[in-house]
């Protein structure tokens, strides 16, 4: 078997490595050889220094000394730029990086299980009480959006806001007709303090409301009309009840 | 230093801010007050082309730390009672996106019952809304959704719900 190994080429019938640029040729100490077999052979798993070290079991199991000498000659062979590929997992062993060039990175477990099973469960559950904060109390509500709002221009060159709310955005008919009929009383009178204009309907189309908002003098003023209304069809305002309430301001 | 007395060490100092924080938040939640104060003009309509009622309603919103009381008192239009209307409750969340109240109504006195016929439409619509909650459910539910507010020009325009009412009304003590 023939693989590629940064720069070298590695064969291990041979037992030779081989530097393509320097065209220079490593007969693999027993070590050496054992090392790198076992690496290929688990490329890209940890391979620990037990393994490492018995090898095939048939020849006598080496040393840790030998073992970390060899990987060093190893890498010392792959040269700087690809020393990398075999990767330290400390305290377990080794590591040859998978020749795709996607480097992993691997947990050290056995550094994991020194920490107490206690501490985890109290980050557990330190974590679970924050998720239940947040989806219990951190606030997700949206201001209520006016269904439409309009800019009503007066002869006087004054403009007035005309906001429409409902607690629905399907049967509003009413609603705009209404809104239809306040924009044209509000323009019928040419000039208004009004600066916004807030109406809506009582969820059982019973009771009009509407909120006039604007500065006279210097000073803010606020007007609330309700009108209930129980004639058919319904009315709520016409032209001449405009007048009456004097909604020019 | 022992491994177990860091991690106590850590524990303390975990639950000390905890507990600093949780003491924060309960502090800013019961320091809430509200108080709003909103005239209304009524006209009632039976038939086409008639006003048959006129009133002024004046609305009280009282909302302090986990307390909350709404009148509404009705008046005649030459300034004698027409009713009045007391709901007390609490308050069951405060949406500080939206800046909207949730309340819930625990108990409601009306005034002057066997006037009922007189009362004016608002009125009626009102007790009757909240008295079917209160006969399903033993609570009626009402938020108070700021939709507009000026602290200095004192005003501030609220939705009601579920009733979908809008109002304008004067800020007499506001501290959100």
């Amino acid at each position: 078997m023939i693989m590629q190994l940064g720069d070298c080429r590695f064969d291990r019938e041979r037992g030779t490595l081989t530097e393509l640029s320097r065209d220079e040729s490593w007969h693999l100490p027993r070590a050496e050889l054992q090392v790198l077999s076992l690496l290929v052979e688990h490329q890209g798993q940890l391979v620990s220094k037990y393994m490492l070290k018995i090898g095939d079991g048939q020849h006598p199991p080496l040393t840790d000394t030998s073992v970390a000498r060899a990987v060093f000659m190893l890498r010392s062979f792959l040269g700087t730029r690809h020393e990398g590929l075999i990767e330290t997992v400390k305290g377990q062993g080794y590591l040859l990086q998978p020749l795709n060039g996607n480097k992993r990175k691997y947990v050290n477990y056995l550094r994991l299980q020194t920490i107490p099973l206690w501490s985890v469960l109290v980050l557990f559950g330190a974590m679970l009480a924050v998720s239940f904060f947040y989806l219990y109390q951190i606030d997700h509500s949206k201001p209520t959006q006016a269904l439409m709002s309009s800019e009503i221009s007066l002869a006087s060159g004054e403009n007035v806001r005309l906001h429409l709310y409902a607690n629905s955005n399907t049967n509003n008919l009413l609603l705009f007709k209404l809104g239809e009929r306040l924009s044209a009383g509000l323009t019928a009178c040419g000039q208004s303090d009004w600066k916004d204009v807030y109406a809506s309907l009582s969820h059982d189309k019973q009771v009009l409301n509407v909120t006039l908002r604007g500065e006279k003098l210097g000073q803010s003023v606020i007007r609330n009309i309700k009108i209930s209304d129980f004639t058919q069809p319904k009315e709520f305002i016409d032209a001449t009840w405009l007048r009456e309430v004097d909604i020019c301001g | 230093m022992a491994r177990w007395l860091k991690w106590t060490i850590n524990l303390v100092i975990l639950t000390a801010l905890i507990t600093a924080c949780s003491v924060i938040y309960w502090k800013l939640m019961t320091n809430r007050t509200l108080i709003l104060n909103c005239s209304s003009e009524l006209f009632d309509r039976h038939s086409h082309g008639n006003v048959d009622g006129k009133y002024y309603l004046l609305v009280d919103v009282l909302i302090a730390a986990n307390n909350a009381q709404v009148n509404y008192r009705y008046f005649n239009f030459d300034g004698t009672s027409a009713g009045t209307i007391s709901m007390q409750g609490k308050v069951e969340k405060i949406e500080a996106n939206s800046m909207t109240y949730q309340i819930a109504v625990q108990t409601k006195t009306e005034s002057e019952l066997e006037k009922h016929k007189d009362w004016p439409e608002h009125m009626k619509y009102l007790s009757y809304i909240s008295s079917l909650h209160f006969n399903v459910s033993g609570i009626h539910n009402l938020s108070i959704e700021v939709l507009d507010m000026d602290d200095t020009k004192d005003y501030a325009v609220v939705l009601f719900q579920p009733s979908n009412t809008v109002c304008g009304c004067r800020i007499v003590n506001s501290r959100i």
